[in-house]
């Protein structure tokens, strides 16, 4: 509404203001500083969100993972009883095999390690599941990892989720424009799904480990092979919505030997020796890129992460078991305009 | 030989059929298109099993949508690549003149006709097959691959449009990616600076789309990459749609029953599969419906 007679505004001419105005003026300054600040610190502290990862050093696959997985899970809290009767679905990386490079997918070794400590702790079911983004034969997959017989020997089942039941599920995080994900019937029967993926650089996402690892439980009859909806809905964006929708329960990332350049197929092996676990993806993942000498600052799908899926910066990660600094081996990253930040600098 | 195993598996696919009269991709797996329309095909060649496979056809029909598509299941209106499998089976298994018939193939061929991969700009620094050539795609909106183009010419090929501008374009698609050392990947030939792997499933079913091509010399690569592979694999799909490949070409080792008869025994060691049931079915038959060979008993 205007005033029809508005009074004339005497404190203003010349630039001088009454004690009224300049209290006024400070009132808004203070409290936009504080607002601010607030903001500052809002963003700092990641939302208040805080998280645990546990390092383990392993020297490679004869070690024993059994007891590592489960003081590892000691460590973080993860109790008997919230385990105890639980259905227990181990996601490994089965991406794609090829006879001779066992550095491209999750090893058998970790697997069953994984599932003899949730066994130990009296989960209900443990069983191995995965939907394998380029290969979709599950059964040449398993053969030519190796990952077949293991799960034999140690009396696992393997469910292929690229060939499962669907239903379509609201898609929580909205990264993307996809309205709803598809997802595999057996995956929403599980109360625990772990990722378990393997500690490796990706061409287009900067790395893969926890949260990329879960585009293989969408299913292949749905997004196609590789899993081509998602790579048109953007890499990041798609691994972000992934993440919020499911929502993992822990990870186990298996960085006894990774790879490194051009991931997540035709890289070298890069031995690490380490085996890295936690219950929130996000942290997991920050704390493997920077085990990986690289910068969680520059891998897109953790900046967007931070804060809303979980912490990314090592202020509001505890550091459990080795010392990031112990174990940290440089991977290197494919000289892409688009990878340049992923590097450390 | 073959006869030990080949009773077996038609016994698991016709104790797999659900109430409804279709297939899932696992035992008490809710219906899905793509195992209905092969397990159709597998028993068609058996010659005993009618009344399940025009449950089967008569399933997938329920299952199309006005506009022809075919989608995977009842229960995903999306994606729709099953579509081409669906109309190779109403070609194929279809007894002649069936009221039909006439109506659901022309709609699921007219679909399929104008179903269309999206191209991408060339872009050599990421990849080195020509993007702008329009085969099929797995989901709509997406890149063509070779599986699903695949898919599609078989169908047309059962259909009669070998000569179809989209089937020759597909041939020149397939053609396009294939892998310099032979075969093909699931559709990429190279991505940044690496060529890529080939795989035996996509490289069979490959082989199976080109039968009828003038043979050359990125078909003789392919299957000399399939003869060296699959002895060492008894991993179903696989296998067959090696084979399945390699007969296209009048390659088929003569070792490949004993392979089929060692996978089909690792096979029924598990629940069954009928997917796998179907494919070792038809990859192991006399004749295989999915291809147009001399002496295929087509009834179109």
């Amino acid at each position: 509404m205007t005033d029809a007679h508005p009074t004339p505004d005497k404190t203003n001419v010349g630039g001088k203001f009454s004690r009224r105005q300049l209290l006024g003026i400070g009132g808004i300054f203070a409290l936009g500083w504080g607002l601010a600040g607030t903001a500052m610190w809002w963003r700092r502290h990641e939302r208040g969100r805080r998280a645990d990862v546990f390092i383990g050093k392993a020297a490679g696959y004869d070690a024993d993972l059994v007891s590592l997985v489960s003081a590892g899970l000691e460590e973080l809290g993860v109790t008997r009883r919230q385990i105890q009767g639980k259905r227990v679905l181990l996601k490994p990386n089965l991406v794609e095999t090829a006879l001779g490079q066992a550095h491209i997918n999750t090893h058998p070794a970790l697997v069953v390690a994984a599932a003899e400590v949730f066994r130990r702790l009296d989960a209900a079911e443990v069983f191995v599941a995965e939907g394998q983004g380029h290969r979709r034969d599950s059964w040449l997959v398993l053969d030519e990892s190796g990952m077949g017989r293991a799960l034999a020997e140690a009396g696992l089942k393997f469910v292929d989720l690229n060939h499962d039941d669907v239903e379509p599920v609201a898609n929580v995080g909205t990264w993307t424009d996809l309205e709803h994900l598809y997802l595999p019937k057996t995956l929403r029967s599980v109360d625990i799904l772990v990722s378990m993926p393997k500690l490796k650089t990706h061409h287009w996402a900067g790395v893969t480990c926890a949260m990329k690892n879960l585009f293989g439980v969408m299913p292949g009859v749905v997004y196609g092979w590789p899993k081509n909806v998602l790579h048109w809905s953007g890499i990041p964006n798609s691994i972000l919505d992934i993440n919020a929708t499911v929502r993992p329960t822990l990870a186990i990332v298996d960085g006894i030997v990774g790879m490194d350049g051009d991931g997540p197929i035709m890289g070298n092996p890069k031995p690490v020796g380490a085996v890295i676990i936690g219950t929130n993806l996000t942290a997991v993942d920050a704390t493997c890129v920077r085990v990986m000498d690289l910068n969680p600052l520059g891998v897109p799908y953790l900046t967007q992460a931070s804060g809303r899926l979980g912490p990314i910066h090592e202020r509001n990660i505890s550091q459990l078991g080795e010392s990031i600094a112990r174990l940290r081996t440089r991977f290197e990253v494919l000289d892409l305009p688009h990878l340049a930040n992923v590097r450390r600098t | 030989m073959i006869e030990d195993w080949r009773p077996a598996l038609v016994e698991r696919l016709l104790h797999a059929v659900n109430d409804a009269g279709a297939w899932g991709y696992r035992t008490g797996s809710n219906g899905s298109a793509e195992p209905t329309a092969l397990a159709a095909l597998a028993l068609a060649t058996t010659g005993n099993a009618s009344k399940r496979v025009a449950g089967a056809l008569e399933w997938l029909a329920r299952l199309q949508r006005d506009d022809g598509a075919v989608p995977i299941s009842a229960e995903a209106e999306h994606p729709q690549w099953p579509t081409t499998l669906a109309l190779l089976a109403w070609l194929r298994c279809t007894p002649p003149g069936a009221e039909i018939r006439a109506a659901r193939i022309g709609k699921a061929l007219s679909w399929v006709l104008h179903a269309r991969g999206r191209k991408t700009p060339p872009d050599y620094a990421i990849h080195d097959h020509d993007s702008t050539l329009v085969g099929w795609s797995w989901v709509a909106r997406t890149h063509s691959w070779i599986e699903p183009t695949a898919y599609a010419l078989l169908a047309l090929r059962a259909a009669d449009q070998a000569d179809h501008p989209r089937v020759r374009e597909g041939v020149e698609l397939i053609l396009d990616r294939a892998l310099p050392e032979g075969g093909w990947n699931y559709g990429n030939r190279r991505v940044l600076e690496h060529v890529l792997r080939p795989f035996p499933a996509t490289t069979g079913v490959a082989l199976a789309a080109l039968a009828g091509e003038p043979r050359e010399a990125r078909i003789d690569v392919a299957i000399e990459y399939l003869v060296k592979e699959l002895p060492r694999i008894r991993a179903p799909l696989s296998l067959a749609w090696g084979l399945i490949g390699l007969r296209a070409w009048d390659a088929r080792p003569p070792e490949a029953r004993t392979w089929l008869e060692a996978c089909a025994r690792r096979l029924i060691e598990q629940p069954a599969s009928p997917q796998y049931d179907a494919l070792l079915l038809l990859a192991g038959a006399d004749t295989c419906p999915l291809i147009k060979t001399p002496g295929v008993q087509t009834d179109d």
